[in-house]
């Protein structure tokens, strides 16, 4: 996925059309900025040459007619052909004349000459520019008589626009074309040095930012810039290596907690396991003769340690439950030391407890040493066998070791609460503890109940943090007395359930009831 | 006086009253993490013919704190040169069972829940 993104950043611009590429935009507005730019100055430039243009023609042509004015009256008072065409030849030889007519006083041609075939008449630009200033009339006097000044005629010429206009055109032309490559060449230019500046660094900036690996931020490919390292280019690249490095650190801590996430969980999968792995099967329990046995666990979302055991032997049946103390995988571990120690001291046919408990608390004292974790572990053990036929009750159970405790609902009614704080000490807290040990034996008769439990039960906190109690966990072991082993379990279950409600389940629940049969 | 301090909890120990004060919640990790606190108790108990253990303001103490005391009371005993006096609260819920059996572990221990 993230290669694919890569790869589509990579080839994009190369998709871009021209006209969205930094450098052709800036050259286009560059280009249309100078010759605009240019076409001004040079329209500037231009009016003010047709301006002394058209001045400089007009007193040129003024001036030239005043010259041949004499002449010319001469010619039109002595009605002198031969003189008169000698001025109007000497005026038609400037190639800028069209026309030129000489006229007595009568209006009547004296000379003309005339290139209007040969020229056609000029544009309209060409009219419009100089139109206004090609036709001239001179009346010509003559003093015949002194202080007698008559007019004997007049001389008019017309301009031929075109050539007076040709110079101005040519101009015209030279500076447009000018203004052009002008405008050209700076364009190249900017864009050079834009490119060289600006484009240039940009395209290497955006081809490191191309190649950032987005898992490995920091190691991307900062592009070095020569000359660009205290600009604003500069800043950019150190603000964006800023950014990669504060990203990577980001992503260092994400995948640490990441790992540490994946660890705790994997260590309370672990410890889940190891308590569910040794439980008693169903098909164990059922095929217990004598007891009626149903069981119940819920490991709490830290899970804790909680044991408890159903082994059937030769004789009778060994119950085992207690409570290993904190959480997690070393509480496990703990508590499966535990379930090993006790099969094992049954398969070597330990009868006497105070040897038993001894042994298992040695042992596991010796390990949690190893452990240094300091762990220790209420349990209680109690051994069950059936009464010969014949007997006063049915079944006896012998209780030792110190734990919650253990609630006895007699058929008759009658509850027992026995405390097991004197039977023992905790397993594996000191080196020695026999001298503790004790063991109290109950009579079972038909339908008597036992209700052993661990202290997720009767420390189950609503949502008040108001704890179950064993007093309620009483009350609902009498009202249920009548009730299967498993009918019982399950009013206790509900009853702790509503209890908790909302509230978060902090400690494992543990449950075994046994009823004689 | 000397004293341990740490996250939440103190230790005291006030060689004039000869006293040991532990104070809020003792967390640690391990034996050895309460190895400081184990040294500060053998301190008190080297040379003492009476010291007693306040645990009054002790709201919480977990596995491997009742380890290392339990661990120092044996030390007591085994002594018996000192007389030892822990001093607990009724109202604090850890208290009842695990100060029971330390008194177990030493029977001439003055065990005083108030």
């Amino acid at each position: 996925m993230a290669q694919e993104s890569h790869a589509d950043t990579a080839t994009a611009p190369d998709t871009h059309p021209a006209k969205r590429s930094l450098t052709v935009r800036q050259a286009a507005v560059t280009l249309l900025i100078v010759v605009v730019l240019g076409l001004v100055a040079g329209a500037v430039e231009l009016y003010s040459d047709w301006r002394s243009m058209r001045g400089e023609i007009r007193a040129n042509t003024e001036r030239t007619l005043r010259l041949v004015q004499g002449s010319a009256a001469e010619a039109a008072f002595q009605f002198n052909d031969a003189l008169a065409t000698q001025v109007v030849d000497g005026l038609f030889a400037y190639p800028e004349m069209r026309r030129v007519v000489l006229r007595d006083n009568f209006d009547g041609v004296i000379a003309t000459r005339d290139r209007s075939d040969e020229q056609p008449d000029a544009g309209a630009l060409v009219s419009s520019l100089f139109g206004d200033i090609t036709d001239y009339r001179v009346p010509l006097t003559y003093e015949a008589v002194r202080g007698n000044v008559t007019e004997v005629g007049s001389l008019e010429v017309e301009l031929a626009a075109d050539v007076i206009a040709a110079s101005f055109m040519q101009r015209g032309g030279v500076i447009l074309t000018v203004g052009l490559v002008k405008a050209l060449v700076i364009s190249a230019l900017v864009v050079l040095i834009f490119y060289f500046m600006i484009t240039r660094p940009l395209l290497a900036l955006h081809r490191a930012i191309t190649r950032i690996d987005p898992t490995r931020p920091g190691e991307w490919p900062r592009p070095a810039l020569p000359g660009h390292e205290r600009d604003e280019l500069g800043q950019i690249v150190g603000s964006l290596d800023a950014l990669m490095q504060a990203f990577q650190r980001g992503l260092h801590q994400r995948d640490q907690a990441r790992d540490e996430n994946t660890r705790l969980g994997a260590e309370l999968d672990v410890s889940r396991r190891i308590q569910e792995i040794l439980l008693p099967s169903q098909a164990e329990l059922d095929a217990i003769e004598g007891l009626e046995i149903a069981t119940y666990m819920e490991p709490a979302s830290e899970v804790g340690g909680d044991y408890y055991d159903v082994l059937a032997h030769a004789g009778g049946v060994r119950i085992g439950i207690g409570d290993v103390t904190g959480h997690g995988l070393e509480s496990g571990v703990v508590m499966l030391m535990t379930q090993s120690a006790v099969r094992t001291m049954l398969t070597s046919e330990e009868t006497d407890i105070v040897r038993v408990m001894e042994v298992l608390n040695s042992t596991i004292y010796n390990n949690v040493q190893r452990m240094g974790c300091g762990k220790n572990l209420t349990l209680a053990l109690l051994d069950y066998h059936p009464t010969a036929e014949g007997a006063a009750a049915r079944g006896r159970l012998r209780v030792s070791g110190q734990h919650e405790s253990v609630i006895v609902a007699r058929a008759s009614g009658a509850i027992e609460v026995i405390d097991t704080d004197e039977l023992g000490f905790p397993i594996g807290l000191v080196e020695q503890m026999s001298e503790f040990v004790a063991e109290i034996v109950l009579d079972l008769d038909t339908d008597d109940i036992v209700v052993l439990y661990t202290d997720g039960i009767t420390e189950a906190a609503d949502p008040d943090d108001r704890l179950y109690g064993l007093e309620r966990l009483v009350e609902v072991v009498t009202a249920h007395r009548r009730d299967s082993a498993e009918a019982l379990k399950c009013a206790i279950v509900d009853d702790v359930k509503r209890h908790i409600g909302t509230q978060k389940l902090y400690d494992d629940l543990t449950l075994v009831i046994l009823r004689q049969k | 006086m000397k004293s341990l301090e740490g996250d939440g909890y103190r230790a005291a120990y006030d060689r004039e009253r000869g006293c040991v004060f532990l104070e809020g919640s003792l967390r640690l990790n391990g034996l050895t993490e309460y190895a400081p606190i184990s040294a500060l108790l053998d301190e008190a108990l080297e040379g003492c013919d009476q010291l007693e253990l306040n645990l009054t303001r002790l709201e919480f103490l977990n596995s491997s704190g009742i380890a290392t005391l339990s661990k120092f009371v044996i030390n007591a005993r085994n002594r018996k040169t000192c007389i030892l006096t822990i001093r607990g609260s009724n109202a604090v819920p850890w208290q009842g069972k695990s100060l029971n059996n330390l008194k177990r572990l030493m029977p001439s221990l003055d065990l005083v829940l108030e």
